[in-house]
């Protein structure tokens, strides 16, 4: 409340300080003018207190007289402008001054202004004498001593001094005095009346009351008796409760101003902590120091439905639950529902509200008055949106963001750093901008160009806000828009807008938002593990990059190549990261890898241009930074792409056909990146081992009809229907014929369409093979000359292993061996890498098909492996093969064992098959988890329900609860156990068992087996998840 | 701005290239290598305009490949603020347009284009002034200033202005 007050009320208050003091009856105004500087911190005061000290106020103009009066006054309004550090200071002093009374001590100590001792002198003399002194000679005295004693003020006392009035033991002493709840002013005032009734027996030297202490009062006196002297015989206070001595050491906290007090003040930003509007935030109206309530401005939650039923009389549904959102009021939406709105002058402002059932509007904010605990002042940071909100209604053009001395007030320490650019926003020096020098506490020095002014310039915290110019880079600090860097390119007032670096628009700050900062970053990158532009894969099987990060959101562009399809997804609706490195291929059938810079020659996107992020399913996310939609990023197909500064000759230089791969299949060196692409994702799959080692231009190649030229097909033609490495398969305009096993003599048939049809859905295509078949061995011999496909295959074991699942592969490798036995000289020399395999060729056709699973074993290297690999082939070939004559269909159906077949039916086919059989069941046992990799689809676990014919009925989903579907081993594989998983054995002598993996050591397992409790240690390939269905 | 300037750099040089030919192999190497490449510090460099010198060549070990100190003078380009640039216009959008002077890209915000001028949707976006006398859209030429500038290793992204005098559409090509 302002200390602006008329006489009277000047000299209330010093009574409304409710000490009492010695010399008051005296006349003495020494007094009571420590008390008005107390009176100024201590509290205001509640109006019906003064009236009753009126007559006090009465009895002491009468006594001090009109001069004494004056002199206090203007002393009074020097006080009270000081601030409350200095109240502090005058508290002190008061206490220092009583202690002077009793003795000399503090004299000798330290150095008092004459005009001090003066006044103790005084002092003392009030004591025992009378006041017998005229009202003039007192005038003079008291007007001389404030007039002089004003000076004492400016000065700074030390450190040292202000110790020296510490309350120490010689000093009067406080006392508490429990005195009725709700009466403690009373009981003071009462005290005082006493102390002026008969003021010669009460020897307590001050009693105070404290507004925020109940039930309790302090007495200052030498001793308790004096205290219990005082005190006896007064209605309120309860003399058999124990008066409770202060020690020394709290005796200053008594008396000193809560210092962190809120400094509310109108047009402060608050927000409500209780009630119905909790956590809203509120425009301080007017504050009520004395009752310690506030108005606030708020934007109203209030159901006028309710209200309107709650006015008519009808009973309300109280429902708890549904808070009404903030909405302006309408009045004339009020007066619909025949709400009663009164308009009324409020007359301490003279401004008009609108009343409807006790609530007060106006311009649409409700008013409320509200008690200052259900507030908060602290670190309340009004939003945008809520600043907006409440200045909306008034629309008076200026965009008002009042009361941003809220927003400095919960400024961080350390706000301003020397150097940095700021602007004056309050005072005399209002828009003055300057450079920060140095930081010190509150007051910042400042630099600044305008001549004539101090330099530096020290100016408080509070007026200062940091400026920027458009065109400066900034970071952003704090707020909702942390971490995001961006250039402003505009200020108004403290607020910025910034053009983000990332998204490319605009973002609106506060300027103590931000620093000056020539840092690039993208604000939130990550939620969860995603991060922004990295591949992901959605629920529906979609994939995208992300290009944006929002609340819990992310922006993805979706990998369509025809047209740019940005879906915002929720956390949840993505299912995984991908980050796969897999190469692709463009138009060329050049390689394309991540990070290759390609230029887009086709579709929407055409002529941009750009380093290639992603890559999956033959879909290229390039990003383009001159492209300012979806974060730069560009989806295209990568046969829609030419690598930058790549060849485009690929198909050419390899002879200028389209089937030249396979003579001669790419100058292997120099890609040798290229069997990469051929990689899982691609949906090749390793069966290329015999293939030349180039994915190439498969896309371009597909539905094409084409004519074969070399060859047993040589005239055919058909559409092609996929191509894998240098291998095409074509589906030929031919019937399915049947042959007599015998008549297919020539391993290489086999061999080849194997290699053919090494692919993953096998099972569902057989029928095409017979056709495609011959094509194969008419190839051969050009893979012969060239030696690659060999090569190829042998040269990278681990590649073919780790795509196990085309069996096919190695058998027909043997074949072809076998078949063009010419080729052999060459081949060993292709294949350092395998040397068992080598081996393994160069003897017998015969033998060597013996052999040959075990050089592909050699190849394979994990035992598992081998099991899906053969797996494809036992259970049709088993049954089929010896008894029928060999349809093509069969034998290049049955890729794992053609080779064996042919050659020796009797031997090689007995030969093989227990191991085969046992094999492969040991794969496939049902109730075990597997992983399904199905051709151009995203691997999935399921559950095999069925095994029969080498199909395996599969269950999607962890636990089988998916749909069903048949897959051939070939596009399984196990999942390999966990600790403490249930496991059932799948091969070996316990094959079927069902145990506990308790551990795992290397590639062993520890598993306890249900059944008999034995431990064994078991190899982890044969152990499967098990599943109960 | 365009400045002439001296720069140095290292070629690597692969040795099939050597020859009679190497000299012009080594310069046409560094052409493609270096011009419309930007760095932070020079700005982009838009040609190379002579060779000043070529050092000494050394095999690296390994790899057989033979690095050159190469000496040259080029055109490169730089922005910086407070210049008056021409560019035109690539995009316009509700927040404001881009243009391209060359190979700065440079945004200028609906804040900095004069306030009487409003955002039009359409299929050709663009900002026109209230009495539609002045329209900003794609290919449109702008004289601009720049206000700020942000300097990556491979770009230089500007923030441009032409709420000034003497700056806006200078050539419309759509309206003429």
């Amino acid at each position: 409340m302002p200390p602006h007050r008329d006489e009277d009320d000047d000299v209330d208050e010093d009574y409304d300080g409710l000490e009492l003091e010695e010399e008051e009856e005296r006349g003495s105004r020494g007094g009571s003018k420590k008390k008005r500087a107390r009176s100024d911190y201590v509290d205001d005061y509640a109006d019906e207190d003064s009236e009753e000290d009126d007559d006090d106020d009465e009895d002491y103009d009468g006594r001090g007289g009109k001069g004494g009066k004056g002199g206090a006054k203007r002393k009074k309004s020097s006080a009270s402008i000081f601030l409350d550090s200095e109240a502090h200071q005058v508290d002190d002093e008061d206490e220092e001054e009583e202690e002077e009374g009793e003795d000399d001590f503090i004299e000798h100590g330290t150095d008092l202004p004459d005009e001090r001792v003066e006044r103790r002198r005084y002092h003392e003399r009030g004591f025992d004498e009378e006041n017998n002194e005229d009202v003039e000679d007192l005038e003079r005295r008291i007007q001389e001593r404030y007039s002089r004693h004003h000076e004492e003020y400016d000065e700074e006392a030390t450190d040292v001094e202000q110790q020296a009035l510490l309350p120490s033991v010689r000093d009067p002493k406080l006392w508490m005095v429990k005195c009725a709840i709700g009466r403690e002013r009373e009981v003071a005032v009462c005290l005082m009346q006493k102390f002026i009734d008969k003021r010669s027996e009460l020897q307590i030297r001050s009693v105070v009351a404290l507004d925020h202490l109940k039930s309790y009062i302090y007495v200052e006196a030498d001793k308790e008796a004096h205290v219990k002297e005082a005190i006896k015989g007064m209605r309120n206070i309860f003399t058999n409760q124990k008066i409770l001595l202060v020690p020394i050491r709290e005796m200053t906290d008594v008396l000193a101003v809560e210092s962190k007090a809120i400094d509310l003040s109108r047009d402060t930003w608050v927000r409500m902590k209780i009630g119905t509007y909790k956590g809203d935030l509120a425009k301080v109206d007017d504050v009520d120091d004395v009752r310690q309530r506030v108005t606030v401005k708020l934007i109203p939650r209030i159901d006028l439905q309710a209200l309107a039923s709650k006015l008519d009389g009808r009973e309300v549904a109280k429902k708890k639950a549904f808070v009404p959102p903030p909405r302006f009021m309408n009045i004339d939406e009020a007066r619909e529902l025949h709400i009663r709105v009164e308009r009324r002058r409020d007359p301490r402002t003279g401004d008009y509200f609108e009343n409807i059932d006790g609530m007060r509007f106006k311009d649409g904010f409700l008013y409320k008055n509200v008690s200052l605990k259900s507030i908060t002042a602290l670190n309340v940071t009004p939003t945008f949106d809520e600043l907006e909100k409440f200045n909306k209604p008034s629309e008076n053009g200026e965009s008002d963001f009042g009361g941003l001395s809220t927003l400095f007030a919960n400024r961080k320490k350390g706000h301003f750093m020397k150097g940095d650019a700021v602007i004056v926003i309050k005072g005399d020096l209002k828009n003055l901008k300057g450079w920060v020098e140095k930081v010190d506490e509150e007051n910042v020095l400042i630099k600044s160009e305008m001549k004539g002014l101090p330099d530096p310039l020290a100016v408080n915290e509070k007026e200062l806000c940091k400026y920027f110019e458009p065109g400066n880079h900034v970071k952003v600090v704090s707020g909702t828009h942390e971490g995001a860097t961006g250039m402003v390119v505009k200020v108004d007032q403290h607020v910025l807008i910034i053009l983000s670096d990332t998204t490319k628009e605009h973002v609106r700050v506060f300027a103590d938002h931000v620093v000056k900062s020539s840092e690039v970053t993208t604000g939130v990158t990550k939620i969860g593990e995603y991060e922004l532009h990295d591949l992901v894969l959605l629920d529906n099987m979609t994939f995208g990059v992300i290009i944006r990060l929002e609340n819990e959101a992310f922006q993805v562009l979706k990998g369509v190549p025809d047209r740019p399809e940005v879906a915002l997804v929720k956390l949840r609706e993505i299912k995984c990261k991908l980050d796969r490195k897999i190469g692709g291929q463009d138009r060329y059938k050049n390689v394309i890898n991540v990070n290759d810079g390609v230029r887009v020659i086709e579709g929407p996107s055409k002529g941009k241009q750009g380093p290639v992020r992603h890559i999956y399913k033959g879909v290229l996310f390039i990003y383009d930074r001159h492209h300012l939609e979806h974060a730069g990023f560009i989806c295209a197909k990568s046969t829609s792409c030419v690598v930058v500064g790549g060849s485009r000759s690929g198909a050419n230089r390899n002879g200028g056909d389209r089937f030249s791969n396979f003579k001669a299949p790419a100058p292997v060196p120099s890609s040798p990146r290229r069997f990469q692409p051929g990689g899982r994702g691609m949906g090749y799959n390793g069966g290329g081992r015999g293939r030349g080692g180039r994915g190439g231009g498969e896309n371009s190649l597909l539905g094409t009809t084409v004519k074969i030229r070399l060859g047993r097909f040589k005239g055919y033609r058909g559409p092609v229907v996929e191509v894998k490495g240098d291998s095409v398969r074509v589906e030929l305009e031919m019937k399915i014929v049947t042959v007599n096993r015998d008549a297919i003599s020539d391993n290489v048939a086999a061999t080849t369409t194997s290699r053919d049809t090494s692919r993953y859905s096998m099972g569902s295509e057989t029928p095409m093979h017979p056709s495609r078949t011959p094509l194969h061995p008419y190839m051969t011999p050009m893979r012969d000359s060239g030696a690659t496909p060999i090569h190829d295959g042998m040269r990278t074991p681990m590649r073919d292993r780790a795509w196990n699942p085309y069996t096919p592969m190695s058998p027909p490798r043997d074949n072809w061996e076998d078949g063009n036995p010419g080729s052999w000289g060459t081949s060993p020399q292709y294949q350092p890498g395998s040397p068992p395999s080598r081996a393994y060729e160069a003897p017998t056709p015969g033998s060597g098909w013996a052999s040959t699973p075990g050089g592909s074993y050699s190849d394979a290297g994990t035992p598992r492996d081998h099991g899906s690999t053969y797996s494809n082939a036992p259970s049709p070939y088993l049954p089929s093969t010896p008894g029928q004559p060999m349809t093509p269909s069969s034998t290049s159906y049955l890729p794992g064992t053609p080779g064996g077949q042919p050659m020796t039916p009797g031997t090689g086919l007995d030969v093989m098959s227990p191991v085969i059989g046992g094999d492969a069941e040991a794969w496939f046992m049902p109730d075990i988890l597997v992983e399904i990799h199905k051709a151009g689809e995203e691997s999935n676990v399921g559950v095999i329900r069925d095994v029969s014919d080498g199909t395996c009925k599969v269950s999607l989903g962890s636990s089988g609860e998916g749909d069903t579907i048949m897959a051939i081993p070939s596009e399984l594989e196990i999942v390999p156990p966990r600790k403490n998983d249930r496991v059932k054995i799948v091969g070996g002598q316990f094959r079927g068992s069902i145990g506990k993996l308790i551990g795992i050591d290397g590639s062993d397992g520890i598993v306890k087996i249900e059944d008999n409790l034995d431990v064994k240690i078991l190899d982890l390939a044969i152990l499967a998840k098990f599943v109960q269905l | 701005m365009f400045f002439h300037i001296v720069l140095e750099r290292n070629m690597q040089l692969h040795p099939r290239f050597f020859g009679r030919n190497l000299r012009e192999n080594l310069v046409s190497k560094l052409m493609k290598d270096v011009e419309g490449t930007c760095s932070g510090r020079h700005g982009f460099v838009v040609a190379i305009t002579g060779i000043e010198t070529i050092g000494k060549g050394l095999i690296r070990d390994g790899t057989g490949f033979v690095t050159f100190p190469v000496k040259y003078q080029c055109v490169v380009f730089r922005p910086f603020k407070g210049e008056i640039l021409e560019a035109v216009v690539t995009l316009v959008n509700k927040m404001g347009f881009f243009a391209e002077a060359g190979p700065v890209q440079i945004f200028v915000s609906k804040h900095l284009i004069p306030d009487d001028m409003e955002f039009q949707t359409g299929d050709m976006p663009n900002y026109t002034t209230s009495d539609g006398s002045v329209k900003i859209q794609k290919e449109c030429e702008v004289r601009l200033k720049i206000i700020g500038t942000r300097v990556d290793a491979t770009e230089i992204f500007c923030v441009g202005t032409i709420k000034d005098d003497f700056l806006g559409v200078i050539n419309d090509p759509a309206a003429s």
